[in-house]
């Protein structure tokens, strides 16, 4: 059985955050933000997986910010 | 939009718990599931938000399937050996039907995972066989005993029983196959070990 479901507002990343020094630092870059709801990195994973629950925020906007800090970020697909 | 097709999503459970009794918590990641699933990363980043919440999803799910399986016509005023047949039944029932889901709650079970796994969940479950124990307890059915006393002895020779078929072999590599007389014949036993 399918559902349509809109999943836009989860945004997907790949990215080199990989430690939790590295973790630590998005805290202060993304805690802050209102735009978004939740966050959260996958640790564990080798794509390093940033996953982003945001109704109004774009991907190319998250990229930008990411690679402001000195990460590599991009859509995850 | 994307689609959400139930059937991805039992095929990503199942292959979970395949990839997690094959390689272990430790050798289980995201990217391999989606690899052996044939989907993207992406598609199991969106029903899951990590690792552990995927691990711990599947779980709970699992557990709650397992408890329902576990209580189904059973109840804890049952007279002592009506209530431990049921309880044989159900569990024999429900590791035929899924063979795999001892290996996977067994890696859990020695895992980090286990504190949030076992934290207030299937306490249900857990009251019914703790009120059955009481129960024969009080009416004198059993002797009195710790509960990890009475574990072992009503259902490890079930869970041993078990183990020798799934594996197809017993003591140092004997071919065996359990039947229901084998089964049947262990509970009279136990029955036995059991009763005042």
């Amino acid at each position: 059985m399918n559902t349509i479901e809109n999943f836009d507002h989860i945004l997907l990343f790949k990215t080199n955050v990989n430690c939790d020094a590295d973790k630590l630092l998005l805290h202060t870059v993304l805690d802050a933000n209102p735009d978004i709801q939740c966050w959260n990195v996958d640790l564990d994973d080798e794509d390093c997986v940033l996953r982003i629950v945001s109704y109004t925020i774009s991907h190319p906007q998250i990229i930008e910010l990411m690679n402001n800090h000195g990460y590599y970020c991009c859509e995850l697909t | 939009m994307r689609v959400r097709n139930s059937d991805k999503v039992q095929l990503v459970k199942q292959t979970a718990i395949e990839l997690i009794v094959k390689d272990g918590l430790e050798g289980f990641s995201m990217n391999k599931l989606a690899k052996a699933c044939n989907i993207s990363v992406a598609t199991l980043y969106i029903y899951y938000k990590d690792r552990d919440d995927l691990i711990l999803k599947i779980a709970m799910e699992e557990g709650t399937v397992m408890a329902e399986a576990m209580i189904k016509d059973f109840n804890p005023d049952m007279p002592f050996e009506d209530g431990l047949r049921r309880q044989w039944l159900n569990r024999y029932a429900y590791i035929k039907d899924k063979p795999q889901i001892n290996s996977f709650f067994e890696q859990l079970r020695t895992s980090s995972y286990q504190e949030e796994f076992l934290a207030g969940f299937l306490t249900e479950f857990k009251v019914t066989m703790s009120k059955f124990m009481h129960n024969i307890i009080d009416r004198g059915e059993i002797e009195v005993m710790p509960f990890e006393v009475y574990w072992s002895i009503a259902f490890s020779p079930l869970y041993n029983l078990i183990r020798f078929d799934n594996e197809g072999k017993s003591m140092g590599g004997k071919p065996f196959k359990l039947t229901d007389e084998m089964l049947w014949q262990a509970f009279e036993l136990v029955v036995k070990a059991l009763k005042k």
